[in-house]
């Protein structure tokens, strides 16, 4: 997107309720937009997950459920399937929770056991046929959903990395699945019929340009040509597989790094999220929310991204996430150690 | 050297980050030294001795499978295996069906061909005696098909009413499944698993336990290794349960510790018999075809080899035949009708009585395979009867020690070739009517499912409790 | 192999005299005009225990003396970095044998102190001094990193043996 004048993300509201730490948080894609309001949902180091819905009339946010009694460790990470219907958590207590949403209430339908210690994120495929997750075992699991979304086939168990696979994230049109790793290390899987089963068709690591330390997430573009992956190593870096006349085998176009931001953040980047107008924001441990663009009008020949905000202080402690929402593309939240979630309202 | 394992091994245990002089503390547990108070700190020398951490200890901690290669080749190497030959030990061979088809595959011969080469090759190294696994895979089989008939009468009793754990009956040959059940599922899952020994130990302790007697050798004096597809075999030769003492001086008094004996004293795979190979100046091809030592082969009269069908043991087909005549009286001669369902790893086997479905049976392998059934287990909903468990994908053929596929070839088509070549000199035959098998039973086990087979045949499984000391080593 | 895990015969220092300083607490402190310093850091750590623990493994009857990361010089003042203007502490640790096991536990237990003790404002980091490890790059990464060091104080075991490194009480 192009950017005249001046940025700002103003605060528009701070939810309490956790009491530990937020590790993570969802927008259901479901909802918001055209007067209906938006429902989030957050988890936690206190081992629940909250369900929050805008007000619009009181112009407020209210927790409308707190999932708990079904998780007994920390719950990492969260994800809606594409219909809003179902929602996963990924839990350090090795399962992974599959929550129906039935009016107001949330029921656990299933719940996928095998990782053998701490799950760290869950992923659902755009068609919400298929559940990704990973685990400290170094696996990355994918479950096939059976009929209504209460049973699970467990298809394939990718052993790849050699370190905590710390999150996973499908492509946002093809069955191509995309997990990063404290081993520095992006794998990129996709089913191969000659096998009959899954496996690894790439891999970024330091010598295809890739990171130096733990990687802790990625976000693809909306169109899914592009990916931004954030680090331990301080960096963020974008990757690209459009404009890749090469095939490596069985039609998989290669990713291939195109531009790094360093000098930007002076510790952990835990969080990246890529808005669908093309707003790339980012949540560190250093309790800072940085928003990027494409730089259009960058002299260099190559792509080129530019800060366009730093927002100092955005939480009391480390920010841990960093979502925007599907609908409302100016609206984002932010989760932090501080216990809080954020909603901002970006203006530019 | 992880990826040598099954994936079930890998995935629950193997730790290749920790190398055992920095993580392992499992030798502490026994340690005794007293710490040094503070105002003698410094005037004393450390009392500790050095300890060593053995596979065994490994696998009694519930921590990781250490995979430096320094463990696990102190025991089980090609260089114990050629000190022993130069010893005063008798060393025995047992050959595994599915290394004879890797290596068939490799040196474009037979499988009968590759039998009585190697045999030619290892008597020349010194090796006494080359069997073959297949002979004491149907005592296994046997077994198999007894502890079948028992269970499923038992669950037929009971109907039911009350939750009893005997059906379904898992196969217990896969050492790498039998590893993951222990340390990972833990306890549910046990009382399902197959107590009957894998061909592997039922061939040491044929050998250990009886033929040694005949033949009139100690079994401390016999060193016996086993050739097979597999490294998580090497786990399982290791196990305690697999170790025996025996009785010296006829007056009940044990032997020392130290002379405990392994029923397999060490395992090689299929790859580390063609590294032998070619670390001989030896032209394998050109070896003299030998003649196959029957006492523990399954060779008929005219020296055609047979044994059963199927690449990973055929215990569900064996037990299914014979549960349908036992059971049903029904023969089925022709080949056993396997459907493929979600993918060729998990396959499905009916028999229908009267429109309804009596028995269910089904083939499994690879992890992902074996993830959905304990699930289903576990919540009650597995509706088979008899599962054939392996933790490698295409199971046995496709074990971590196999060779690898020959250039140009993928993994695919290498396990096809293999399938064909694996009974491609081998005569299908019952194990029922095995004569060698007959034999032992007469002179030594008496009949299936006796106290005699029970003690020598079959084994038990413990789950595994997390230790203390293994928190520390991971998180 | 060989169990050289643990430092079995540690050398214990003489503790340095020093006037003992009261903190109040930590809410008080935070942004307040008595800034956090090297020496006090120094003061939360020194009581840490190692050694109990140590033998808490080896045999769990067997009472010995707790030794203080003081007193074993695995942490000292010097190797103590405070910004307190940036909310910063640095703390390298030296563990006390090359291969020693209880590395990472020393490093959790150094964290959890600084944890409870310190404002929250505060980032810290903990390292393993340069050439004193093993695997010294292994263990910074895992000590730094916050989940797992989050997932690791949900394990009532490793808990257990970090409360029993920060017990001032010896019994």
């Amino acid at each position: 997107m192009e950017v005249e004048g001046e940025v700002e993300l103003k605060e528009l509201c701070r939810l309490e309720g956790h009491t530990d730490r937020v590790w993570s948080l969802a927008w259901n894609p479901a909802a918001g937009g055209d007067g209906v309001p938006a429902v989030l949902a957050s988890c936690s180091g206190d081992k629940t997950v909250r369900i929050w819905r805008q007000n619009l009339a009181a112009d407020s946010w209210d927790c409308t459920a707190v999932l708990d009694e079904t998780h007994t460790r920390t719950v990492r990470s969260c994800a809606w399937s594409p219909s809003g219907r179902l929602l996963a958590t990924a839990s350090f207590d090795a399962t992974t929770a599959i929550w129906e949403n039935v009016g107001d209430d949330f029921e656990c339908v299933s719940t996928l056991e095998g990782h053998e210690n701490e799950v760290k994120s869950v992923s659902w495929n755009a068609s919400g046929s298929l559940l990704a997750t990973c685990s400290r075992d170094k696996s990355v699991w994918i479950w096939e959903v059976q009929s209504d979304g209460s049973e699970y086939d467990c298809v394939s168990v990718l052993q790849g990395h050699t370190q905590d696979v710390k999150m996973v994230q499908w492509h946002p049109v093809s069955d191509v699945l995309v997990s990063v790793s404290y081993d520095n290390s992006i794998k990129v899987w996709a089913e191969d019929g000659d096998i009959d089963d899954w496996r690894c068709v790439q891999t970024l690591e330091e010598s295809s340009g890739g990171h130096t330390s733990t990687v802790w997430a990625l976000s693809f573009n909306s169109n899914g040509d592009k990916m931004a992956t954030c680090s331990d190593d301080l960096t963020l870096k974008i990757w690209d597989t459009s404009g890749s006349f090469q095939i490596i085998d069985d039609g998989h176009s290669p990713w291939r790094h195109i531009c790094t931001l360093s000098g930007y953040h002076h510790r952990t980047l835990f969080s990246v999220d890529w808005s669908r107008e093309g707003i790339i924001a980012t949540g560190a441990a250093d309790d800072a929310i940085r928003l990027f663009v494409e730089d259009k009008h960058s002299p260099i020949d190559r792509p080129s991204y530019k800060m366009i905000l730093k927002k100092e202080k955005a939480h009391e402690m480390d920010v841990n996430a960093v979502r925007w929402n599907p609908k409302d593309p100016r609206l984002l939240a932010s989760a932090s150690d501080d216990g809080s979630i954020k909603i901002w309202q970006c203006s530019c | 050297m992880s990826e040598k394992f099954s994936p079930a091994l890998r995935l629950a245990d193997l730790n290749d980050f920790i190398a055992p002089s920095q993580g392992c503390i499992v030798s502490l547990q026994g340690g005794k030294t007293k710490q040094e108070r503070v105002e003698n700190a410094g005037s004393k020398p450390p009392q500790t001795d050095p300890v060593k951490i053995s596979l065994k200890d490994c696998l009694a901690c519930s921590g990781c499978i250490t995979s430096a290669e320094t463990v696990m080749l102190e025991k089980q190497s090609l260089d114990e295996f050629l000190s022993q030959i130069n010893s005063e030990k008798a060393v025995i061979v047992s050959l595994s069906p599915q290394s004879r088809a890797s290596l068939a595959a490799y040196f474009n011969l037979s499988p009968s061909q590759v039998f009585r080469k190697l045999t030619t090759f290892l008597k020349g190294m010194g090796v006494k005696a080359v069997f073959d696994t297949s002979c004491s895979r149907d005592i296994s089989l046997i077994e198999s098909c007894n502890e079948f008939i028992s269970r499923y009468k038992q669950n037929h009793v009971n109907d039911g009413r009350e939750h009893g754990s005997s059906i379904p009956m898992l196969s217990s040959a896969c050492p790498g499944w039998i590893c993951y059940a222990e340390k990972t599922l833990g306890s549910y899952i046990l009382p399902y698993i197959s107590s009957v020994k894998s061909p592997q130990q039922a061939m040491g302790a044929a050998i250990k336990h009886h033929i040694c007697e005949k033949m009139g050798i100690r079994p401390e004096s016999i060193y016996h290794v086993t050739v097979m597809p597999c490294y998580d075999k090497k786990l399982e030769a290791a196990r305690d349960d697999f170790v025996f003492s025996v009785d010296h001086d006829g007056e009940g008094r044990l032997t020392p510790a130290e002379l405990r004996i392994p029923e397999v004293d060490s395992v090689l795979t299929s790859g580390e018999i063609l590294d032998l190979i070619q670390s001989s100046s030896v032209d394998f091809e050109s070896l003299a075809e030998a003649p196959l030592d029957k006492l523990l082969t399954n060779v008929d009269e005219e020296g055609c080899l047979f044994g059963v069908n199927g690449g990973s043991g055929g215990y569900a087909e064996t037990v299914f035949r014979h549960a349908a005549k036992k059971l049903f009286g029904k023969e089925l001669p022709g080949p056993l009708d396997f459907r493929i369902l979600r993918n060729a790893d998990l396959q499905e086997l009916t028999l229908e009585v009267e429109g309804e479905v009596v028995l269910r049976f089904a083939l499994c392998y690879g992890f992902r395979n074996l993830q959905n059934i304990v699930r289903k287990i576990k919540i009650r909903k597995c509706d088979y009867h008899f599962i054939e468990i392996m933790a490698c994908p295409s199971g046995c053929l496709n074990g971590g020690g196999q060779l690898k596929p020959k250039t140009g070839q993928t993994v695919k088509e290498a396990i096809q070739s293999l399938q064909v070549l694996y009974m491609q000199d081998v005569a299908v035959a019952d194990p029922f009517d095995n004569p060698i098998v007959k034999g032992l039973y007469d002179e030594w086990l008496r009949f299936p499912g006796s106290e005699t087979a029970k003690k020598y045949m079959h084994t038990g499984y413990h789950p595994v409790l997390k230790s203390v000391s293994s928190n520390l080593q991971s998180w | 192999m060989v169990s050289q895990l643990i430092n079995a015969n540690p050398v214990v220092y003489e503790i340095k005299d020093r006037p003992a300083r009261v903190r109040q607490p930590a809410e008080e402190d935070e942004y307040g005009a008595d800034p956090i310093d090297q020496q006090e850091i120094f003061d939360i750590l020194s009581t840490v225990v190692v050694v109990r623990r140590l033998n808490h493994i080896r045999d769990i009857k067997d009472p010995e003396h707790p030794y203080t990361l003081e007193e074993l010089k695995v942490v000292s003042e010097d190797a103590i970095d405070v910004d307190d203007k940036q909310s910063h502490v640095r703390v390298t640790f030296t563990p006390t044998v090359e291969h020693c096991s209880m590395a990472t536990l020393i490093g959790l237990s150094i964290r959890v102190k600084l944890m409870r003790s310190l404002p929250s404002r505060f980032k810290v980091d903990i390292r393993v001094a340069p050439g004193t490890h093993a695997t010294e790059d292994a263990v910074n990464k895992q000590l730094n990193d916050k989940e797992r060091v989050a997932a690791a104080l949900e394990n009532p075991n490793l808990v257990d043996m970090v409360e029993g490194c920060l017990s001032k009480t010896y019994l």
